[in-house]
């Protein structure tokens, strides 16, 4: 089972689009920059202001309250001193305060929380304790008293009165962010590597808190700023080192306010404020950047489409026919001109036609591509393909529950009734599709813990669907009806009253395909609903599954990426690639004879557990980037039998005429999308005569 | 319904079954049971713990693969982390080179690591998002080895990259875990374990959450360091890929390993009746037209307070009075195949061929005419 390792070396892209220093360009963002200047002002304000401005705050003139002038920028106080030089010296006090403050508050959290969080035992218990003690003691009485003591040390005094009474809540927090990242495997992955604590603590845990320490940083700066202020406010401090507090505690005791002199008590106010400010946009401007995954700069992006999809969507709420696209709505005219094969038109319950969606506005990302596909009343068709491959996006286009970035740029879907009337699914107005959904079609998800609601029971859940659908249903009908469905998936009806949580994992994927079946629809989507499960469980959901099909005769379109399974349980199989459908057959004649070189790599990479052990040759190379596919056929890069056609030009998926290989074949043929198997001159009219199964 | 052959000779148990070689790394008797927290905890006094792994026993010989099968929350994942020295034990003994390991810290757990390395099933959860591919390689390799110039670590991670084919090295250094795909990530992870130059590679799922094109790409490449003389356990909830990729499987339900063998051996033949649930469980495209329909509805059952006797038995078709009561012995089937399941007492009589701690003689006896899984294969 070894296949050559020339061809799985992996080829890494050329990266230009790679951020190099994300971080710098973190800084550049509009808020941290906005934030930054205003902070930096006060900054340099503290530093060179007292050089520049050669007025001593302190000294008494006769130019008593006056206001503002040229030769008092901000007017004078009620002892003739100059205010704008006040204004300047506490700017000093409040950075230094803040500053100073702010570093000893993070440094202690950090020591704290990261010990304590960290290690386990007493120790830890023994920090946790000490962060709680201080977190319930009231801060302001404590600073007031401690204040009180130390009325005479200056700056200093201050800035260890808030260290000490600050410190907790930072630890607290960061204390719990360590506890769910020691639990993360990359940190159990370090520790099996063999890297001691110290280590782990440092370059592990302490990188990933660099979000949380930062706010933690900027808000014990504002913090320590307030809390001079109101300390030298309440006139606790030394009154006589001017600070922006004690600008506003001898403006209140001079009465300032009734002497209307706004100039001696709104700057000091004004740049507490704007400080304030300054550190809570650099704040949340870093949250933004700080996440390397953020700074790929997709999210920006991705919002921008989002906003433009709302307006879109907006548009076409308004209008009941899709104004977004430029496809021609479809009427049932031009559904009827489609030149239907005989046998596929009675039972045919679904029909995509070239359907294209992409994600994202400005650089889209072209998610399906070109899909057409048929589904017939009690179908099973499979579809699998890697992740990324567009089989989900496809799933919620077909129940419409694609939301923005992903938008449907063209094609069609055409659901027909059991009456035989059309609906076009993209075309639905919200009354309409309200009813098409769960009616028509539903869907069942992979994940049932969070599809289904869990402060509801069960019984709920599913009472819900009936009240919402079918409102002359009685209390008891509905009651009956709920019993009977999750008797219907093997679930006892005694448990209807049970909460999600209280459910094994199999018997929350049985309650969703109950919930699926609530209203008898004619199609069920199941996007990888048992991929969560264990085998043995899996097993009884597919059966549960398709005894059911047998049964009630509902078309399933069933996703997954294990091709095992859906060889056992499809009718038809799609195997999509990077968007594209690349081959379209029946179960068993794809079993038997994947045309595909992607089919045939991919059933060539599945163990088998009966029979003699066969060779696995898997498939050569990496999934596709959605966002720089390869020119022509985007397999090409990985394909054993690419040739020089394959990069110039995208084959169509065509119905095969002659497949490579001979045998009898039951109709349809099946359809492949690989020039292997087409001529250079092969025409469309060619494929459909080939028996495509349009 | 292929011959079973008994062989005369039992194996010493501790021996690998045909292969006559000493393990790297054994698990003697291990037991690992977790306190409960909340409201499920019990009395003071009276703690209640779940019951992980009982009495679990494997052994990992040198350039072999030793896959260890189980559903989630089967124990398997645990027990590997108590062969990688992370977990310690309720109980057992973990033996490296034939000699009991202690640490779970400090330098004897450093040097078990030089030895053991554990690679974990995500690939991103298993990096550092914060820290490009270089840095993970060259704490790795600063960690192993006592010469770590910047010249030796610049040329030890290129090594390590070639070794796993992720070419041009010089291309992958530089990259954030996000930046790269699945796969290669976890070729990543394989080289980050490498640095160690272990004897021994624990693989806890290495594949399940990569697309399934590039699976096999991975398991060749664990494939090919076996061939360079390192054991490797490869812990799977994917029994068919046991069967291709290892050449021993041993089975775990609720905590206990319930059947050992040669994997060719329990693919074919299962002995234990939850084997035989497992593998008619599995998606098989050879099986498709499957005429036999899985009666089993029931579930794992809690960890918390487990089923006296075999802790299949409230699921098992096969259940005797004695399964309720008292936990099966290991019960030998010859080949170095054993199972821990009275069905294969010497006294019973009815399937397989083994006699419960005595070599085994005499003329195979066929397997059981309701065995569901043995008339599919």
């Amino acid at each position: 089972m070894i296949i050559s390792s020339d061809i799985e070396v992996a080829v890494a892209e050329p990266d230009e689009s790679r951020p190099r220093h994300g971080w710098v360009r973190g800084l550049l963002v509009p808020k941290v920059l906005f934030g930054l200047v205003i902070v930096g002002f006060f900054i340099l304000l503290a530093i060179f202001g007292p050089m520049l401005l050669h007025t001593d705050p302190g000294t008494v003139t006769s130019a008593r309250l006056q206001p503002p002038s040229l030769k008092h920028l901000l007017g004078t106080t009620q002892q003739g001193q100059d205010v704008m030089a006040q204004v300047v010296d506490g700017a000093r006090v409040s950075m230094e305060v803040g500053f100073g403050a702010g570093i000893l508050t993070t440094l202690w959290s950090i020591l704290v929380g990261l010990t304590g969080g960290y290690l386990s035992g007493t120790s830890s218990e023994l920090l946790s304790m000490f962060s709680n003690v201080f977190l319930v003691i009231p801060s302001l009485p404590l600073v007031v008293i401690l204040a009180a003591f130390l009325p005479n040390s200056g700056s200093t005094g201050i800035i260890i009165v808030i260290t000490v009474t600050g410190w907790a809540w930072g630890a607290r927090v960061l204390r719990a962010q360590t506890l769910s990242l020691r639990r993360r495997d990359f940190v159990e992955a370090a520790r099996a590597t063999g890297e001691n604590t110290f280590k782990i603590m440092l370059y592990d845990i302490l990188p990933n808190e660099v979000a949380i320490i930062t706010a933690t940083f900027l808000g014990s700066v504002v913090g320590a700023i307030l809390t001079e202020a109101s300390i030298a406010f309440l006139g606790l401090s030394n009154v006589t080192q001017w600070s922006w507090g004690t600008m506003l505690y001898w403006a209140q005791v001079s009465g300032a306010e009734l002497s209307r002199a706004w100039w001696w008590f709104v700057p000091p106010g004004l740049c507490i404020a704007l400080v304030g400010t300054g550190l809570a946009f650099i704040n949340f401007g870093l949250d933004d950047v700080i996440n390397p995954r953020l700074r790929a700069g997709i999210s920006r992006r991705r919002r921008f489409a989002r906003a433009r999809s709302l307006v879109e969507s907006a548009v076409s709420l308004m209008r009941p026919k899709r104004a977004a696209t430029a496809v021609p709505a479809v009427g049932t005219a031009t559904v009827t001109a489609e030149p239907a094969s005989p046998d596929s038109s009675a039972s045919r319950v679904l029909d995509i036609r070239k359907l294209r969606i992409e994600y994202g506005a400005t650089a889209p990302v072209r998610a399906v591509n070109d899909v057409s596909l048929t589904l017939h009343r009690g179908e099973v068709l499979g579809i699998a393909g890697e992740s990324g491959s567009g089989k989900s996006t496809l799933a919620r286009a077909v129940t419409r529950l694609l939301r923005p970035p992903g938008m449907i740029v063209s094609g069609e879907m055409v659901y027909t009734t059991r009456s035989g009337r059309d609906l076009d699914i993209a075309a639905l107005a919200d009354a309409e599709l309200r009813k098409f959904r769960w009616e028509e079609i539903s869907i069942v998800f992979q994940s049932a813990m969070n599809a289904l609601n869990p402060i509801l029971t069960l019984g709920a859940q599913i009472d819900d669907v009936l009240k919402a659908h079918r409102p002359a249903m009685r209390r008891v009908q509905r009651a009956n009806r709920v019993r009977e469905l999750l008797e219907l998936v093997g679930i006892s009806p005694d448990r209807a009253g049970a909460y999600p949580h209280e459910l094994s994992g199999g018997m929350r994927q049985r309650a969703m395909i109950a919930m699926g079946l609530a209203l008898d629809p004619e199609i069920i989507v199941m996007d990888e609903p048992t991929t969560a499960l264990d085998v043995v469980i899996q097993r009884q959901v597919i059966e549960t599954i398709m005894g059911l099909r047998d049964r009630l005769g509902f078309a399933v379109i069933f996703i997954t990426h294990d091709l095992s399974l859906l060889l056992e349980l499809s009718d038809t199989i799609a195997i999509m690639y990077a968007g594209r459908i690349v081959e379209l057959a029946s179960s068993d004649q794809f079993y038997e004879h994947p045309l595909h070189p992607y089919s045939q790599g991919l059933l060539g990479s599945f163990p088998t557990l009966s029979g003699p052990k066969r060779t696995l040759t898997g498939v050569p190379g990496y999934p596709p980037d959605m966002r720089k596919l390869a020119a022509g056929c985007s397999f090409q890069p990985r394909c054993p039998h690419a040739f020089s056609r394959c990069e110039e030009a995208v084959p169509a998926l065509l119905g095969q005429v002659e497949p490579a290989v001979a045998g009898h074949r039951p109709d349809p043929a099946p359809e492949v999308a690989c020039f292997l198997y087409q001529a250079n001159d092969a025409s469309p009219e060619g494929a459909v005569a080939g028996g495509g199964r349009a | 319904m292929p011959d079973q052959r008994v062989s005369n000779q039992l194996p010493a148990p501790a021996a690998a079954p045909g292969s006559g070689g000493a393990p790297v790394l054994e698990a003697v008797g291990v037991t690992k049971h977790f306190p409960v927290h909340g409201k499920d905890a019990g009395r003071l006094g009276h703690r209640r713990v779940v019951h992980a792994i009982d009495d679990a026993s494997i052994g990992i010989y040198p350039g072999k693969v030793t896959a260890l099968v189980g559903e989630s929350g089967s124990g398997k994942s645990t027990l590997a982390r108590v062969l990688a020295g992370l977990y310690g034990r309720t109980a057992g003994q973990v033996l490296l080179h034939g000699q009991p390991v202690t640490a779970t810290r400090g330098r004897a757990f450093r040097r078990h690591v030089g030895e053991v390395q554990l690679i974990l099933q995500d690939p991103y959860g298993s990096f550092n998002p914060m820290l490009r591919v270089s840095t993970h390689l060259q704490r790795a390799v600063r960690i192993h080895d006592a010469d770590h110039g910047s010249d030796v670590l610049r040329t030890r991670t290129g090594e390590l990259l070639e070794q796993v084919h992720l070419l041009p090295a010089g291309q992958f250094l530089d990259k954030f875990p996000h930046e790269l795909s699945g796969g290669q990530l976890q070729r990543v992870s394989i080289a980050r374990a490498l640095a160690a130059r272990p004897s021994v590679i624990l693989a806890d799922e290495p594949v399940s959450n990569l697309d399934v094109s590039i699976r096999l790409g991975v398991l060749n490449l664990l494939a090919e360091l076996t061939d360079t003389g390192v054991g490797l356990l490869y812990v799977t909830h994917d029994v068919a890929s046991a069967r291709y990729f290892a050449s021993e499987i041993a089975v775990m339900y609720a905590g206990r390993i319930v059947e050992s063998g040669p994997a060719e051996r329990v693919i074919t033949e299962p002995a234990h009746p939850y084997t035989r649930l497992l593998i008619s469980s599995a998606p098989d495209p050879a099986r498709r037209s499957r005429s036999d329909q899985v009666a089993d509805t029931g579930q794992p059952p809690s960890l918390i307070s487990p089923p006296a006797g075999c802790r299949f038995h409230p699921r098992c078709p096969l259940a005797m009075p004695e399964c309720r009561t008292d936990a099966p012995p290991v019960f030998e089937l010859g080949d170095g195949h054993w199972s821990r399941c009275w069905l294969f007492r010497a006294d019973h009589g009815t399937p397989g061929h083994a006699a419960g701690t005595s070599p085994a003689q005499g003329a195979p006896a066929p397997s059981t005419p309701d065995d569901p899984a043995a008339d599919s294969v």
